[in-house]
């Protein structure tokens, strides 16, 4: 018994299949499944009444395709995706360098630097949704406390630059209502990216900065030519996930504006689920939820990619 | 301490056994969204234990928001399990396929209760396929709500009678009072009731008595066109980004002067300032060019999907006919927000109307709801609410086409257009699909 235990364990082939058959089983049963589930739906006339299979080709792809409210929900998702990516990832490289540089030798210092680090991640360990109704309300059009302060720094209200309105009504206007479900998502990546970064920077091996330094190589310098470089992989894994999770978000929209201003902030994930759920149409909904698929994959075998040459350079 | 920990424990133990049903004993469970009235749901949760009680069966009653019930229940549908009895409130045939057919509960209820509200079999019958998927109890009349003290200053203390009426005095009262009006452009329930309320008056609507679309009309365009100039001129643009609580809000805060909406606003300002509710009155329906229609905020209807059998099944028909006859306490506890399918299930109601128990003052001020089922319509109108209407609801694009035009985006003309050829495209696919009539002209 021993004997045959041993062979398999020795059997580096077998052991391989053992070690992925969970994450594999994982994969096909939680992405794959409902993704050919998906699929089939979007050819076919489901409903959420009778998802029985009727294949109608690509009538419905064709169909939410010569949809205006469609068209607007493409162009919002990539624009709130890339604008949001740029944002983070800047603000998160800030931070990372913050939070990286040596602690202070005081306790208080040290103390201080780590309520930072763990006020930082807040935002990602809240539930979204959750902390979305308290950006709900932070927008709200008449009680918004962000619209309070510029009332109070004689920003806004009568006789003001943004006056003389006493609110800016966040979501009841286009440009603002866009800006604001990047905000929401520029805050709640922001931490991830950070963690991220931070464990990419504090990998970078110190003699490589110590000899940037007896080089005469100043800050930013080093920055730019020595730590970002290096931690370039890192930076597109990063990457990779705010917007695989921002291309894909419904939460962020669904409760701030479901779309609204007109379809000003409609998204691909939220116009599916209105077609989709909403309106009972489930093939359509399928329909639209793919157009999401080509979009990730290509983004993600592209930052994947670039990653890995990054890294064997 | 220890005896203590025991008997923690042993009624942690027992008290499972006392809640669940007993051996055999059948479970009805309900999932229904949290009331406007939060008076309604505790008293609902005890009518339900009550009758499990009488009729030997073991009642769950879920309460969830009401925007959460679509996805609710297609996931029940789906998983061939979930609740017995579910309630919406939007519309609801497309899901007819996955439900049991209640022409049997419906015809009960005539036979017992008599007439019923028209709106009421809108949002429950399916002609195509000759099918009541629903049973409907009730539903939410959406009069208006102004504050009287600014009306009367400008000229009309009983209110607005007219679309017109509302728009030029409304605008006279924001440029010499600062208050707007408040009909959200926003794509939500209530902003889809004021702007359907509107469409019809103005003779426009989105399908024919047929089931045709014919969305792209004069009157249509014409609706369109004032909606869109009464934003401009006596709205604020917050409008645009409301939520179904925005409009109930605003009011109780005297910050807008007239609202379409049920009483539920209104029964809010009661208990925090009865002062301010005191000002607070009532209009019908407003008189369009081609007639007074105002869109229900809701239909209160019940759905029993297919999975749900035998005892079970036979048991929550029994549940929603003794309901519809227990109904004027329902309407009672819900401080006469929610209006009964069949009158004869609540005759207190115009009474009641006329002399509101809930400290109305004048107690008289919900009397011009007497009648609220003559001018209620409901999405659908003049036709039954089939899943295309249904769709072309949840996408929003009546809202979204005034806003539209209210923001300068789009003429009326064109943002008509682009509305009539969505419509016709849904209608199709769910003409395909066998669930819209109209078949002739189609």
């Amino acid at each position: 018994m021993n004997a045959i235990m041993s062979r398999w364990i020795d059997d580096s082939r077998l052991m391989g299949i053992v070690f992925l058959a969970p994450a594999t089983l994982y994969i096909v049963l939680l992405v794959g499944l409902p993704f050919v589930t998906a699929l089939l739906f979007s050819v076919s006339t489901a409903t959420v009444g009778d998802a029985s299979f009727n294949y109608v080709g690509l009538r419905n792809f064709a169909n939410v395709w010569q949809t205006p409210a469609f068209r607007d929900a493409l162009v919002n998702t990539f624009s709130f995706t890339v604008i949001a990516q740029i944002c983070t990832i800047i603000l998160a490289n800030i931070l990372a360098q913050l939070l990286t540089t040596p602690l202070p030798q005081r306790r208080s210092g040290r103390i201080g630097m780590w309520i930072a680090r763990m006020l930082l991640i807040l935002p990602w360990a809240t539930p979204l949704s959750l902390s979305v109704v308290g950006w709900l309300w932070m927008f709200d059009s008449k009680y918004s406390p962000i619209d309070y302060i510029f009332r109070e720094l004689a920003l806004l209200g009568p006789g003001t630059v943004w006056g003389p309105a006493n609110n800016l009504i966040w979501l009841g206007k286009p440009l603002l209502a866009k800006a604001s479900i990047i905000f929401v998502h520029v805050w709640r990546m922001t931490p991830l990216a950070t963690v991220i970064l931070m464990a990419g920077l504090s990998s970078i091996p110190t003699d490589l900065l110590d000899q940037a330094e007896v080089d005469g190589s100043r800050y930013f310098r080093t920055l730019f030519q020595v730590k970002l470089p290096l931690i370039m992989p890192i930076m597109l894994i990063s990457l990779l996930f705010g917007f695989i999770f921002t291309f894909g978000d419904l939460t962020v929209v669904y409760i701030l504006t479901r779309g609204g201003p007109i379809t000003h902030t409609l998204t691909l994930p939220m116009y599916s689920f209105l077609v989709g759920i909403d309106g009972g149409n489930l093939a359509q909904g399928a329909a639209v939820s793919l157009f999401i698929f080509p979009v990730l994959l290509l983004v993600a075998v592209v930052l994947l990619r670039t990653a890995s040459r990054a890294e064997v350079r | 301490m220890k005896h203590r920990t025991i008997i923690a424990l042993a009624t942690c133990l027992l008290l499972p056994a006392q809640l669940a049903p007993a051996q055999g004993q059948v479970e009805l469970s309900v999932l229904q969204w949290s009331h406007f009235v939060p008076e309604h749901d505790p008293w609902f949760d005890a009518w339900a234990a009550d009758w499990g009680a009488q009729n030997g069966a073991g009642v769950r009653v879920d309460h969830i928001n009401f925007q959460q019930i679509p996805q609710a229940l297609a996931g029940a549908i789906d998983a061939g399990e979930g609740h017995s009895l579910i309630q919406l409130l939007t519309p609801g045939a497309a899901w007819v396929e996955g439900l049991h057919p209640l022409n049997d509960v419906n015809a009960a209820a005539a036979a017992t209760f008599g007439e019923r509200v028209s709106t009421c079999a809108t949002a429950s019958y399916l002609p195509v396929v000759d099918t009541w998927y629903s049973f409907a109890l009730g539903y939410l009349p959406g009069p208006g709500n102004y504050q009287q003290g600014l009306w009367a200053a400008a000229g009309l203390p009983q209110g607005p009678t007219t679309w017109q009426e509302l728009y030029e005095t409304g605008r006279t009262i924001y440029a010499e009072a600062g208050v707007p009006l408040g009909l959200g452009l926003s794509p939500e329930v209530d902003s889809q009731a004021a702007v359907y309320s509107a469409l019809w008056s103005f003779g426009g609507s989105v399908q024919d008595e047929s089931e045709q679309v014919v969305l792209n009309s004069p009157e249509t365009v014409a609706a369109v066109r004032f909606l869109a100039q009464m934003q401009r001129e006596a709205m604020s643009a917050e409008v645009f980004g409301w939520t179904p609580a925005s409009n109930n809000l605003a009011l109780i805060a005297g910050e807008v002067s007239y609202i379409i909406n049920p009483v539920s606003a209104y029964r809010s300002l009661q208990k925090i300032d009865p002062e301010a509710a005191a000002d607070i009155h009532f209009t019908p329906a407003l008189a369009g060019p081609e007639g007074a229609y105002a869109g229900t905020n809701g239909v209160l209807a019940y759905v029993i999907p297919r999975y749900v059998e035998g005892r079970e099944l036979e048991l929550a028909k029994k549940f929603l006919l003794d309901h519809a006859g227990d109904y004027g306490d329902a309407v009672e506890h819900s401080e006469l927000y929610s209006f009964p399918c069949y009158p004869a299930t609540a005759t207190q109601l115009d009474a009641w109307l006329d002399h509101d128990p809930f400290g109305s003052q004048p107690a008289d001020k919900l009397a011009v709801l007497k009648g609220a089922g003559e001018w209620t319509a409901y999405v659908g109108h003049p036709g039954p609410a089939n899943p295309a209407v249904a769709q072309f609801f949840a996408e929003n694009h009546l809202v979204n086409m005034v806003a539209r035009v209210a923001l300068g985006e789009v003429t009326a003309e064109d943002a008509v257009a682009e509305a009539h050829a969505r419509a016709e495209a849904i209608f199709d696919a769910w003409h395909a699909k066998g669930l819209v009539g109209g078949g002739e002209g189609r």
